[in-house]
Parts: C-alpha cells; structure tokens; sequence
C-alpha cells in the first residue's frame, strides 16, 4: 500500500469502540483515585502502540498534574476550597480517561475504515453516515471560523466580546449567517462527492484495507477487561 | 403541499443524513463552546446546560427547516449523546441528550416540523438533556464524589458538600436551561427570516 502508513500497531475499528465502552465502564465504576491513574496510564500505553507517542507524551503528565493537585486538595480536610474543587474534580476524573482515548482513536481512525467495520456490524446507515460526516466536518469548522474572523475585521466587526456587547445584532449576524451559508454549501458538495463514489450502493461495502480482528486486538481487548475486572472484583487491591 | 406529501414518504435520502451530519457537529460545537467556560470553574459548572443551550438555537432551526422529515432531531440528538458519551461524559447526560431528541423529533412532528415555535420547543427539549447528569447528582450527591471519599473523608466534608449543592439549584437550572433555549430559538427564528428564507438555503 501505499508509504504514509504511520508507525504503530493497526486496531481493527470496532476493537477501538469495544476499547471505548470498556474505559467508559471502567471510569464509571473506578473504586478509587489509584485505579483512575492506572486507567490513564494504560490509555497511554494504547496511545504509544497506536504510533501516538506524542499524545501519549503529552497527555500522561497533565493527567499526573491534576492527580497530585486532587491529593493536595484532599490533604485540607472540609475548608472552602476543597467542597468548591471537588464537584469540579470529580466530573475531571470521569471524563479524562474516556476523552483520552477518544482522542487518540479518532485521529488513528480513516472515515473509510471506520464506515466498513460499521457496515460490518449491520449499524443503520441512517446512524453511520451523519456520525462519519460530523467527525469528518468538525475541523473544518475551525478552519472555517479562522476565515470568518478574518473577513469581520477586514469590515470593521470585531470578533470578540467587546463586540458582542456594543453591537449584538450585528455580530451575532456576521458569526451565524457566513458559518451556516458554509455548512449548507458544504452538506449539498460532500452528499454529491458521497453519492458519486456510491455510498447509496445497497451491496455490501468493500475497502482497500482488511478490517478483520487480529492477535493485538485481542491482546488489547484482553488487557482493558483483565483490569476492568480487577477494579469490580479487588476493589481492596486499589485503595 | 403535495410535493411535501411526497418528500416525506420517501424518507431520508443520503443528502439528508449528510446535511444533518454536518448541522450535528455544528450543534455540538455551539453545545461545546457555550458549555465550556462553565464546566472548569467548580462555582459555575452547575449552569453549564444554560451555556450549553445559549448558542445552538440558530443552527437547529435551520436544520429543521431545511430536512423537515421525521429523524434529523432524533439523530442529532443521538448522535451528541454517543460523542458525549465517547469523550466521556456522565452517562445520564448523554442518555439525556438521546432522550431530549426523540421527545423533540415527536413534538416538533405534530405540525411536520413546519411550526416555527414547536421547533423551538423541540430545540428545548434538546437542551435539557444537558440537565440529566446534574438531575442524577443531586438525586444522590454522595454517590457522585465517592471516587473522592474511598479515603475514608471526614463527616465533615459530607456536611459542605450537601451545603454547597442546595435544593433550589435544580429547578433553577430547569427553568434557566428553558428560557435561555427559548430565547436562542428566537433569535435563531429571526436570523432565518431575515437571512436565510430571502436566499432560498431552507429548503
């Protein structure tokens, strides 16, 4: 094929959502702080394997970072600050695992591969295609936004709050009006590329690369279970 | 009005599930950045789901007005609770978003997604699901934060806990979350009338 292919293991797509479910589990039922840290640390490891070594280098650290800042905050027992961090901590810890290897996955996955593996499992297609048309569309969002706050200021409006306050109307009009005029111009272009290359075919979707499960994804999936059990059923191990 | 008869017996073509891909991220972008500079202060995350509603109305009505079949709302609503869920939401925040979107799809499907102000009460519908992990903290506070308390925390820090999440928090979010809904549907209403009707972009 051909010579971009990053460094790092390939997982088949759907190992990747098993993977997903098997963290969002694992962080809602975490018995304690030690075995979120483990969690984190395991996503990390899956980022290197992945070929992902600088999300992996830069995600771990910062993690660390809000661990030891939650075992500080723990350290003052019933003062202010600890009861206004840690609704705000909690919901932290929750999310950071998931969102870590959500990550981590979309930037590995291609749209074409994640469509097969989807094919595969019999999704609805009324379900697959706007969710590979979002995670497609999301950056380009930025993309688009860059090029609006350009022309705003080229005539005068200013993009930012000040400008909210001083001429609402106005503002809210240039934001809304150019960013939905691209997203409809972009809905009729993409619906006519998909349709052109036969995303309405009512045969089953083939692909350049094999999705079929392999060694590593089982090796994976095995990992993720193994300590999702162990934090159901040694809790103790963990405190 | 037969041409419309038409258009929703055949049900949803590729173009409408692409169009409705694209004004789901759209939605869920607006969802984020509305909701962001709530949820990192621990003082505000309470009215995230008012930020979180502040932005999308605009989006949504064209959405609706230009794919109106059954499906688009439940799909957006779906959809944000799966992305939600990806990156690691509470699940009944997510739950909620899916729920908030069928609820949505069927009342704005009263009037076949022509009545302007049912379409903003779907949108509401919508952005209440915003409201289902704050709904689950406070129906069991010290569930939420047992993650913390495994360490075996004082009786004293349940007693702050509870007082920093008083009672009337709840309906105020509720209520909050509605009226903020409502008002970005109005003036998502507006800007489709002077904008995008004039142009021929609703459909």
């Amino acid at each position: 094929m051909s010579g971009k292919i990053k460094a790092g293991l390939w997982f088949d797509p759907r190992t990747k959502l098993l993977l997903l479910l098997l963290t969002a589990l694992g962080a809602t039922m975490a018995p304690s702080l030690m075995y979120e840290l483990g969690l984190v640390m395991l996503v990390a490891l899956m980022a290197l394997v992945c070929g992902e070594w600088r999300k992996s280098a830069l995600g771990l650290p910062a993690y660390l970072l809000f661990y030891l800042l939650t075992l500080a905050v723990m350290q003052t027992d019933g003062s202010s600050l600890q009861t206004t961090l840690m609704a705000f901590l909690g919901l932290f810890h929750k999310v950071y695992p998931c969102g870590f290897l959500a990550g981590v996955m979309i930037s590995t996955t291609k749209v074409s591969e994640f469509l097969s593996a989807m094919s595969r499992i019999h999704a609805p297609k009324k379900l697959v295609i706007p969710f590979a048309v979002m995670l497609r569309y999301m950056p380009a969002i930025r993309e688009d936004w860059h090029f609006i706050k350009d022309a705003m200021q080229l005539r005068d409006v200013s993009p930012n709050l000040a400008g909210l306050l001083t001429h609402p109307v106005r503002t809210v009009e240039c934001v809304y009006v150019p960013l939905m005029m691209a997203a409809s111009k972009a809905a009729d272009e993409l619906s006519i590329a998909s349709v052109t290359r036969g995303i309405e075919n009512p045969r089953p979707r083939t692909c350049l690369v094999q999705i079929c499960f392999r060694a590593a994804d089982l090796l994976a999936v095995v990992c993720f279970a193994a300590y999702l059990a162990a934090g159901l059923f040694w809790k103790e191990a963990f405190l | 009005m037969v041409n419309q008869k038409v258009s929703n017996q055949k049900g949803l073509t590729v173009k409408d599930l692409v169009t409705t891909g694209i004004f789901a991220a759209l939605i869920w972008v607006t969802m984020l950045i509305g909701g962001l500079p709530f949820a990192p202060n621990p003082l505000l995350t309470f009215y995230m789901p008012l930020g979180g509603a502040l932005l999308g109305g605009p989006v949504f009505l064209l959405l609706v007005a230009k794919v109106p079949k059954r499906g688009p709302i439940s799909i957006v609503g779906i959809l944000a609770g799966l992305i939600f869920f990806a990156t690691g939401m509470h699940w009944a925040m997510d739950l909620g978003y899916v729920l908030g979107g069928l609820l949505g799809d069927l009342i704005a499907g009263t009037k076949k997604y022509r009545s302007v102000k049912l379409n903003i009460v779907a949108y509401i519908c919508l952005c209440l699901g915003a409201t289902g992990s704050y709904i689950a903290f406070f129906a069991d506070p010290t569930a939420w934060s047992s993650l913390m308390l495994n360490g075996g925390t004082a009786q004293s820090y349940l007693d702050a806990m509870n007082g920093a999440a008083q009672g009337w928090m709840l309906p105020v979010i509720l209520l909050g979350t509605v009226v903020v809904g409502a008002f970005s549907g109005y003036v998502g209403s507006k800007l489709l009338k002077k904008q995008f009707e004039k142009a021929g972009i609703t459909a």
